[in-house]
């Protein structure tokens, strides 16, 4: 098995292709991802006023939009369809509305209306400039009610607790920051990482058990089947594994991605999980024997796999069948692990669940890869 | 002109009765079909389950928790006696929120105090948090705000000033576009544009890698090929970005016309790109192996996610740093996406659009002429090789 490693190794720098996209390419998505994300939450954003009112009141709201961080106010439009065109084009995200009389009919107590038209298409853009816009009209006008119970002659203390009979105290567990680059960035790289490992790997496969091969030489070398596939795959797994620790240096390290659990647990994660991803591969390979089939299998379940992790659209809502399809890849539970025990310091008796699955993922798939493999073994004996 | 014919002909050949080929277009249908979308068919999140912890256990409390229950976006599913125990149900993911509700609650009310609550909203998860938050704010604000106008008639005030005092303005918030907010409305439509591109520039590629010598001019030659893509994915593009989205129930308000003004540009620009990446992967092979036939499509994979981030759509361009968005300006993807996103889902017309449609154009001609430019050369040096 050593040998069939070494020999693995030794011939890597002779296939540029095969070089490429287990070391360059893992490499350049690293730096990519990491790149996009790094500016973090997304600040001044635009959006227009349609201020029909032209009071002091109106113009101590779009101060406070504009004031706002996620906020930019750069159009002023004279009516609703002007708004919107501009929200069609692109060129705001969103528009408030301050309707003809505004000032009046809040002294006259009418309570008149403001509206936030927002384009929720784009709906993380969209949900922090609603957001943005609420906090800010929140802010203009709860100086308003202040600025009216003072002038009753109350103390600026008392009228502020008068304004909140019961304040909501609001925690944002496990992400205080309130940053998902963390989140993206912990599930994006395994994603990308598991579509590599199962193609490199089936292409590896492919160049010593595929059509016109031998791998026989490679079975004698070995001393049997088992130890010649695992030489084959062993060094890609050292491979990915040193790229998996190299973007946890830059997420942890460089990032500053906070690490709140067992780093044990996650690394016997990632074993299990670098492992399965290349089985996926390995699989697709001896089922198939044809490494144009062989990748359309990988792309059928690596590709949407980042959906069904349920980063943006949590698994506990998706149907029983997505959730089924989602647990059957590693990715689900190794992208989980990492969450679980950097972010939200989960009990590690919860999170075993998850190396528990990536185990058994693990297990079924190898078992899947000696069956095939010793059938073919029979079927070449057989004529 | 019979340049032309024979390579148009010959690449139709080649995506449509080339084996592999053809099921990577296939694939892109199973994909985009029924893999895809599967995650996002619940759409909306009703009813988040929240765990209450009510120390108070007052007739007050137990009114904020029936008003907090009987809103539309979350459900108070478990009772906790404690935040141990409560917070041990949101790590498990059997809740997303802890709505805390301290000892002399009522108490507090009733002197005239502020009287705080507290709420742990599960943030790893942005439409959770947001669900979690929506459904206790405002039950909170309301209850807050009747309290406030109750105090302020005993004190005398005439029911409508207080009414105004306690809340000026109303604050409305309109969300456009997807007005149900569902969540495969929102990434649907864009994720078709990606999948249509890395599909088409992976059958076209592998198609690319397996050309033989065609005789005639490059211009012909190229343009032949660019003919046969727009042949064959001129009945593709509106399959995908019309008759799917319907059949899956998506909201559509541009019309076809403007659809297929957008396509053109784009799927030139994506035949051509697909023409350089597998050029890449030809680079001094005379004949190509089965790494370097597959090599593009694996390479396209991988890049997949990372153009779709790239895009804009999802993560804002507001947070893209600038270098790195100025490379993503170059793939197809990122205008296409904006402008067939803008087009499909929000109406907009072409004038409303022209930048992107300039845009796609520029990259067409531009990727165009670098594939010329790589194939011209190509071409010399294999005329210049084959005498010896």
């Amino acid at each position: 098995m050593l040998a069939v490693m070494a020999r693995e190794i030794r011939l890597l720098p002779r296939r540029p292709a095969l070089a490429g996209l287990v070391i360059v390419l893992p490499l350049i998505m690293l730096l990519v991802l990491g790149g996009i994300f790094r500016a973090g939450i997304p600040t001044g954003m635009a959006v227009a006023v349609i201020d029909l009112d032209r009071s002091d009141l109106s113009r101590a709201v779009t101060r406070m939009l504009d004031a706002a961080p996620e906020l930019t106010v750069t159009h002023r439009a004279s009516d609703l369809s002007e708004a919107r065109s501009l929200i069609v084009s692109g060129a705001v995200r969103g528009a408030v509305l301050m309707p003809q009389n505004l000032e009046r009919d809040i002294t006259r107590g009418a309570r008149p209306e403001i509206v936030t038209f927002y384009d929720n298409q784009h709906m993380s853009a969209g949900s922090l400039v609603a957001r943005g816009a609420r906090n800010a009209i929140d802010t203009a006008l709860a100086g308003l009610r202040l600025s009216v119970r003072q002038g009753q002659g109350e103390a600026p203390f008392q009228a502020m607790v008068a304004l909140q009979p019961i304040p909501m105290q609001a925690h944002a567990l496990f992400n205080p920051a309130f940053d998902y680059v963390h989140f993206l960035l912990a599930a994006l790289i395994p994603t990308v990482l598991q579509i590599i490992a199962a193609a490199a790997t089936a292409y590896a496969v492919s160049l010593d058990f595929g059509p016109g091969r031998h791998p026989r030489v490679l079975m004698r070398m070995a001393g049997g089947i088992l130890p010649a596939m695992l030489g084959k795959i062993l060094p890609y797994t050292i491979i990915f594994l040193l790229i998996l620790g190299l973007s946890d240096v830059a997420l942890y390290g460089w990032l500053a991605v906070p690490l709140r659990g067992s780093l044990w647990l996650m690394a016997l994660g990632a074993v299990l999980f670098v492992l399965a991803s290349q089985m996926i591969g390995a699989l697709a390979f001896v089922l198939t024997r044809d490494m144009g089939r062989a990748a359309s299998m990988i792309a059928l379940i690596t590709a949407p796999a980042f959906g069904f992790m349920g980063l943006g659209f949590p698994r506990e809502a998706m149907s029983t069948l997505a959730q089924a399809w989602g647990a059957a890849i590693p990715g689900t539970w190794y992208v989980q692990l990492r969450i679980d025990q950097s972010l939200r310091a989960t009990p590690l008796d919860i999170s075993a669940m998850s190396v528990l699955w990536l185990a058994v993922i693990a297990g079924v798939l190898a078992a899947l890869i000696l069956a095939q493999l010793s059938r073919l073994a029979r079927q070449e004996v057989a004529p | 002109m019979t340049a032309l014919s024979t390579a148009f002909r010959a690449e139709l050949a080649a995506v449509l009765g080339d084996k592999q080929v053809r099921m990577i277009v296939l694939l892109a249908l199973v994909l985009y079909a029924v893999i895809y979308p599967l995650p996002y068919r619940a759409e909306l999140l009703r009813d988040v389950p929240v765990v209450l912890v009510d120390q108070d256990g007052s007739t007050a409390s137990a009114d904020l928790a029936r008003r907090v229950d009987a809103s539309e976006a979350v459900a108070l599913t478990h009772h906790a006696p404690d935040m141990a125990e409560a917070t041990r149900l949101v790590h498990q993911r059997r809740a997303y929120g802890v709505m805390l509700i301290p000892d002399g609650f009522e108490r507090a009310l009733l002197r005239g105090d502020q009287s705080p609550v507290a709420l742990y909203a599960d943030a790893s998860y942005f439409l959770m948090y947001q669900r979690v938050m929506q459904g206790a704010a405002v039950p909170l604000r309301q209850m807050g705000a009747e309290i406030e106008a109750g105090r302020l008639i005993a004190q005398g005030t005439p029911r409508a000033v207080a009414m105004a005092q306690v809340s000026p303005a109303t604050q409305v918030e309109v969300p456009l576009f997807t007005p149900a907010a569902g969540y495969a409305t929102y990434v649907l439509p864009a994720a078709f544009v990606l999948i249509l591109q890395q599909t088409m520039m992976m059958g076209l590629a592998l198609a690319a890698t397996r050309r033989g010598p065609l005789p005639g001019h490059p211009v012909w030659r190229l343009l032949g090929r660019a003919g046969a893509w727009l042949a064959i994915w001129a009945g593709l593009l509106p399959m995908y970005l019309i008759v799917l989205p319907v059949l899956y129930g998506l909201p559509i308000l541009g019309g076809p016309g403007a659809l297929m003004m957008l396509g053109l540009p784009f799927l030139l620009a994506a035949g051509f790109l697909a023409q350089l990446v597998a050029a890449l992967f030809r680079r001094g092979e005379v004949s190509a192996s089965g790494a370097q036939r597959h090599g593009s499509q694996v390479v396209l994979l991988a890049l997949g996610l990372p153009f779709f981030f790239l895009s804009g759509f999802a993560w804002p361009v507001e947070a893209i740093p600038a270098h790195l968005n100025a490379v993503a300006q170059l793939i197809p993807s990122t205008p296409a996406i904006d402008g067939l996103v803008r087009v499909t889902q929000m109406g907009a017309t072409l004038p409303q659009i022209a930048p992107v449609l300039w845009h796609l154009w520029a990259l067409a001609a531009g990727l165009g002429l670098t594939v010329l430019a790589v194939e011209t050369r190509r071409a010399a040096r294999q005329g210049h090789r084959l005498p010896t």
